[in-house]
């Protein structure tokens, strides 16, 4: 039997294997917690340059490693480890350095609420979804810290930038997510993902869809919405004096927002792990979830970029208004008993 | 097992996995500092004057508008998770709530759009 | 799992640590922006507070409100303020302002503790039983509270009114 704290070796052979087999463990570690979640993210980071390079009439990565460059994540996370670390002249040691460790801590902290499938989930938290946006509502100030203690001006207004975007995007963001809510009745995801077998969110609150997909865009600074990064104008925005290994963990945090938000979008709207059985449900899930960043990848070589007073000014009028009526419609909805056929 | 200990053991378990990314490499990189190296990028050109001073206040109302919209969307998530089972008469206060904030909102708007700045 | 439960002193003190610590560098950090991040980090302990008192709602809103809106106001505030502000007041001479605070910390500490020691057995359990479970939360806001809930309205559309006349008034 397994006994705590264990004495003799067979003891601590059977406790280390009764906690790596344990749900908890093969969840934290496995999936889908880290190794996943790093597997997914270096995946998305090839797909987004592959799809890119598609789109815009060329290749992208091809020789690292097997068919299409496949390895090249790994090629360039160990070039950028290797780089120097340059540190701006009188910048905020501490903090420059800290930051980007906690932009990564908060965007992946909410993945233990995101369920992959039924029970594949790290922690079923009651008040899921409100977690999840009160971690995502720490980036912007984080960003601003980071964008201080770099001591330049080319980061100091790109973190401005993108200090306000985010800030104007949230809102709407969170009211969308309010419709959701609304029609399943509980802030749990998991609960949220069931009370969509029947039929997928995306149908009742199709125009809370609409400005969830737009506010996440512009939450994760993609283009349209990439200002802060405007490459004529601000070289790189607020990551600009970044180099090497702190370059390689705010990219890695950005890639995981993304990653995220998608799965979020996933949860939210189209139905979770739900699909015919022919696939695992979690297999569903990376699915749509990887669909959602296709299309939140190909604006990206489509659209020109939004000029931010322009972008600020539709964040808080347009979005919000379009997500307040959905919320009202939702209200007329749930009471006219349309959606009661399905168990709404 | 409590949900909360499983957030806090995967916070852990990310801030000892990615924390080496960040400190490795400071112990591997050359450590003299070099005024022309760590000059703060500026296309070039030497930088001048302070790099912190310079700041928008065109977009400050937003911030304040974001505060107070932050609170309006906390309650609004209270009521929208039992709205299914509760009667409409109960809703009234909190629509009442939203009619009494939109009057902010729309005077917000209206400057939005007839001010060039902001 | 039974193994690993922690507790419960453990998480007090913990979380303790983090909020006083927090507070005290918030007060006495040499730059103001040190200050506000050590303001964020207390403010997420009161939050593993809330969590710790079965109020995981409360704990996301004081995250979501304080750390998410509010410290961004604060830091966008001492950004504003010119260096030259924050240094003078660095340079003034601290004349024992922290030593009276730790003096009347320690001395209220023995208060409390001297008035627990001496009501023995007699004093009232720490928490009134029956937590309220998310899913009720708003029907009683809105059932139970009503007036609260439209002056707390009141309250906020005030506030913001007169910050946008404010605003639109300085420039």
């Amino acid at each position: 039997m397994v006994v705590f704290p264990p004495t003799t070796p067979q003891e601590v052979i059977a406790l280390i294997l009764y906690i790596i087999t344990s749900h908890t463990f093969i969840t934290i570690i496995i999936f889908p917690g880290f190794i996943h979640l790093t597997l997914v993210v270096m995946f998305l980071t090839w797909y987004e340059r592959k799809l890119l390079a598609r789109i815009q009439l060329r290749i992208g990565p091809l020789y690292a490693g097997g068919p299409g460059g496949i390895l090249q994540p790994i090629a360039d996370g160990v070039k950028l480890i290797f780089k120097e670390v340059m540190i701006p002249y009188k910048a905020d040691k501490p903090l420059f350095l800290a930051m980007p460790l906690m932009l990564v801590l908060f965007a992946a902290l909410p993945f233990a609420v995101i369920p992959f499938g039924q029970h594949w989930v790290i922690a079923n938290l009651e008040v899921g979804l409100v977690f999840l946006f009160a971690m995502t509502s720490l980036f912007p100030s984080m960003i601003l810290i980071f964008a201080w203690a770099s001591n330049s001006k080319f980061p100091f207004l790109g973190g401005l930038r993108s200090l306000f975007q985010q800030v104007a995007y949230e809102i709407p963001m969170w009211v969308a997510a309010l419709s959701v809510v609304m029609l399943a009745g509980s802030l749990n995801l998991t609960n949220i993902v069931e009370a969509q077998s029947k039929i997928w969110f995306i149908v009742p609150a199709f125009l809370s869809f609409i400005v969830f997909f737009i506010a996440i865009m512009a939450e994760l600074e993609r283009l349209p919405f990439d200002l802060p990064e405007a490459e004529p104008e601000l070289v790189a925005g607020w990551f600009t004096e970044s180099s090497g290994a702190v370059f390689m963990v705010i990219f890695l945090g950005l890639y995981m927002k993304v990653y995220l938000m998608s799965s979020l979008v996933t949860v939210l709207f189209l139905g979770g792990w739900w699909g015919p059985a022919f696939l695992p449900q979690p297999v569903w899930f990376i699915i749509k979830t990887l669909i959602v960043a296709t299309f939140m990848i190909i604006p990206r070589g489509v659209y020109p970029r939004l000029r931010v007073d322009m972008l600020i000014k539709t964040g808080w009028t347009r979005l919000l208004i379009i997500a307040l009526a959905n919320v009202f419609l939702t209200i007329l909805l749930i009471h006219s008993g349309i959606l009661s056929a399905w168990g709404i | 097992m409590n949900p909360w200990l499983a957030i806090v053991i995967w916070g852990v378990i990310i801030v000892l996995l990615t924390g080496p990314m960040i400190t490795l490499p400071i112990f591997w990189s050359r450590r003299k500092p070099d005024p022309f190296r760590d000059m703060p990028f500026e296309s070039g050109q030497v930088p001048q004057g302070e790099a912190r001073h310079r700041l928008v206040m065109q977009y400050y109302p937003y911030l304040l508008m974001f505060v107070v919209f932050d609170v309006v969307a906390m309650f609004l998530f209270a009521w929208g998770i039992s709205f299914t089972t509760m009667p409409l008469d109960s809703s009234f206060p909190v629509i009442l709530f939203l009619i009494l904030l939109a009057a902010p909102l729309g005077y917000a708007l209206h400057l939005a759009v007839r001010k060039e700045n902001w | 799992m039974a193994l690993i439960d922690i507790p419960p002193d453990l998480t007090f003190v913990a979380l303790a640590a983090v909020t006083i610590i927090g507070a005290i560098l918030a007060l006495q950090a040499r730059e103001l922006i040190y200050g506000a991040v050590a303001l964020a980090i207390s403010f997420i302990g009161v939050a593993g507070f809330f969590v710790s008192l079965d109020a995981p709602y409360l704990a996301m809103l004081q995250i979501a409100i304080y750390v998410g809106a509010i410290v961004v106001l604060i830091l966008f505030t001492i950004m504003l303020v010119r260096r030259e502000v924050g240094e003078e007041a660095k340079d003034s001479p601290q004349s024992g302002e922290g030593s009276v605070g730790l003096w009347l910390a320690g001395l209220l500490s023995l208060a409390i503790s001297g008035v627990a020691a001496l009501a023995g057995p007699n004093m009232p359990s720490t928490l009134p039983s029956g937590s309220l479970p998310v899913s009720e939360l708003g029907p009683t806001l809105a059932t139970q509270y009503p007036i609260p809930l439209i002056i707390l309205a009141l309250l906020m559309s005030a506030t913001l009114i007169g910050a946008l006349v404010l605003a639109k008034v300085e420039r």
